[in-house]
């Protein structure tokens, strides 16, 4: 391996040597994430962190020990903006911590995604697991947005779509606190201009995406271009209740959340002077 | 003092329990199988459940508690007569049991009842629905089982009765699916696939059928170990070398090969390989203080004894 990337094997290794998960004798927690395996699987991502999109954090110090809620927009046609701001928690958190990634339920069934998110330490985001993990005090990332953040038009961009609400009630009834997470640059980095929401329905797949590169490049075509990331982390919310409040009192705490996040994005893009040279 | 019956005493478990209870109670047992070489003082009868010779044996003995492990577990003989003896064994061993006024009922079922699905969360407790029948049908008497000891759980409401549910018991004289499994010199496994399993060892799961005895524990109880443990990472601790097949190679073959008994397991076990069925045993240790003595790696390396 070249100097740089031998090194940065090294600084993920220490890095996670420091994190505060429980582990068990054969270095697992209880869910099954290795600390020591997820360091194979970090290096790719931790190459794209530096020098692809080559992120820069503001606040991340911001985020509290023990049990935590990171919610983010999402945006993109595919996750990076969850591997970037679990790079960050690893590389730059004091200490590193594991942004356990709450997932879609088709992911068990993905021979080699399944085996790899799980040593990652994600799983599928059902209320269950992510209740079992906060409780766990670990720091749970979640994208209330879905799909619909993923694969919405450009015209759309840094307007964040409907929340769904169960992230609220689970941080109610744990009484973990929410940072909201503002990513700038997932947006840009492979814009959508139409979605074909009927031919995704035919498909039994979320709705269609047609962008830059998709599907005229086939799958290829989603990848992202090289645009540089922002990740801003605001200052931790904490909400009083037990989870089990009226929707419409739950919608108004969802709504501060959904402040906070626009309140990164905006700064973020207020800071941006080029979308790949940040 | 306290007389426990134990059905299924010939067993691996059967045999442990009835020496665990010997030294503070009086043991008998009944089986199909031979345990010649059982201490002087545990009586035993080689009698069929379903038939009149069992009720016959309860008249005689009278046992104030009864433990109930007297399954087919195997899964290469013929289904009709498992499920019957399965089936309409319990049904027969729990009439008895109130017809004969026995005081508390052990039945000891499985954690894999819950089957290995997909969507499975982690950790699922007592009132996770049991989805094992749905793709493994082999298992359905298991779950059936289970079903008639929560009904009479209802039924019969003057007799403590405890549903145990362990999670895959390991150790050198029991024989489970997964230990026998594990005691594959070159298991196969999914490609692509390396599920969280939950282990104990032979003597913790008699310690926690005990403490239930004991307590006179009425409900449904998750039992669980000393924990969590990737299944590739236990195939290697057991002394094995994990030989990962494609699924679209793997299923086929045991399609084809089941059927003439020549692996031990059905095309649904593979699912058991896939995703991670994980339980919570809290309910039982609260109640009991249940706590195992053998961690995980004592677990993994005595499966083969020594």
């Amino acid at each position: 391996m070249p100097l740089s990337v031998r090194e940065l094997d090294a600084e993920i290794g220490d890095r996670l040597s420091k994190v505060p998960t429980a582990v068990n004798e054969y270095g697992f927690d209880r869910f099954g994430l290795s600390p020591q395996e997820a360091r194979r699987l970090l290096l790719p991502a931790a190459l794209l962190y530096r020098y692809y999109f080559r992120v820069s954090t503001d606040g991340i110090d911001r985020v509290p020990a023990g049990r935590v809620l990171l919610i983010s927009n999402h945006a993109g046609q595919l996750p990076f903006d969850a591997a970037m701001i679990g790079a960050a928690m690893v590389l730059e958190a004091e200490p590193p911590r594991i942004a356990r990634g709450m997932g879609e339920y088709w992911i068990p069934q993905l021979p080699f995604v399944s085996s790899s998110a799980h040593r990652m330490g994600s799983m599928v985001g059902t209320p269950e697991n992510c209740k079992a993990l906060l409780e766990d005090e670990e720091c749970v990332m979640v994208f209330p947005e879905g799909v619909r953040g993923m694969n919405k038009t450009f015209d759309q961009r840094y307007k964040l779509q409907r929340f769904g609400t169960g992230f609220m009630r689970l941080a109610l009834a744990t009484g973990t606190p929410i940072v909201p997470v503002g990513v700038v640059g997932s947006e840009e980095q492979q814009p959508g201009f139409a979605r074909l929401d009927s031919f995704g329905k035919l498909l039994g797949a979320p709705a269609l995406p047609l962008t830059l590169g998709f599907p005229w490049l086939g799958p290829l075509g989603l990848l992202p271009m090289p645009v540089k990331y922002w990740i801003g982390f605001g200052e931790p919310l904490r909400f009083e209740g037990t989870g089990h409040e009226e929707d419409s009192e739950i919608v108004a705490h969802v709504d501060r959340v959904r402040a906070g996040i626009d309140e990164q994005l905006d700064r973020g893009r207020a800071q941006r002077q080029g979308i790949f040279s940040g | 003092m306290e007389k426990v019956l134990i059905t299924g005493i010939a067993g691996g478990v059967g045999r442990l329990l009835a020496r665990r209870l010997v030294a503070e109670t009086e043991v008998c047992g009944v089986d199909r199988a031979p345990w010649d070489a059982r201490p002087d003082k545990i009586a035993m009868y080689r009698v069929d459940l379903r038939k009149r010779e069992f009720e016959d044996v309860i008249r005689t003995e009278r046992p104030t508690a009864l433990v109930h492990l007297g399954f087919v577990r195997d899964f290469r003989g013929d289904p009709g007569r498992r499920h019957d003896i399965n089936v309409r064994g319990t049904q027969r061993v729990l009439e008895h049991c109130a017809a004969h006024g026995v005081e508390k009922v052990v039945v000891v079922s499985s954690g894999t009842v819950y089957g290995a699905q997909p969507d499975n969360p982690f950790f699922m407790d007592e009132d996770h629905p049991l989805s094992a029948s749905r793709d493994y049908p082999e298992i359905r008497d298991l779950v059936e089982v289970d079903t008639v000891a929560s009904s009479f759980l209802w039924k019969a409401p003057e007799v403590r009765t405890a549903i145990l549910r362990p999670v895959h018991v390991l150790g050198p004289h029991v024989r489970s699916m997964m230990g026998e499994f594990l005691r594959l010199e070159r298991p196969p496994t999914v490609m692509g696939f390396d599920p969280v399993l939950q282990v104990m060892h032979e003597e913790d799961v008699v310690e926690a059928i005990a403490r239930a005895l004991e307590a006179g524990l009425s409900g449904v109880f998750n039992v669980t170990g000393p924990g969590e443990i990737p299944l590739l990472t236990a195939v290697r601790e057991t002394g094995g070398r994990a030989v990962p097949v494609p699924e679209f190679l793997l299923r086929p073959a045991l399609r084809r090969l089941f059927p003439w008994r020549a692996v031990p397991w059905p095309e649904g076990a593979i699912d058991f390989l896939k995703y991670p069925v994980t339980l919570s045993g809290k309910r039982f240790a609260d109640q009991t203080g249940f706590e195992p003595l053998f961690g995980l790696r004592e677990t993994l390396r005595g499966l083969r004894g020594g």
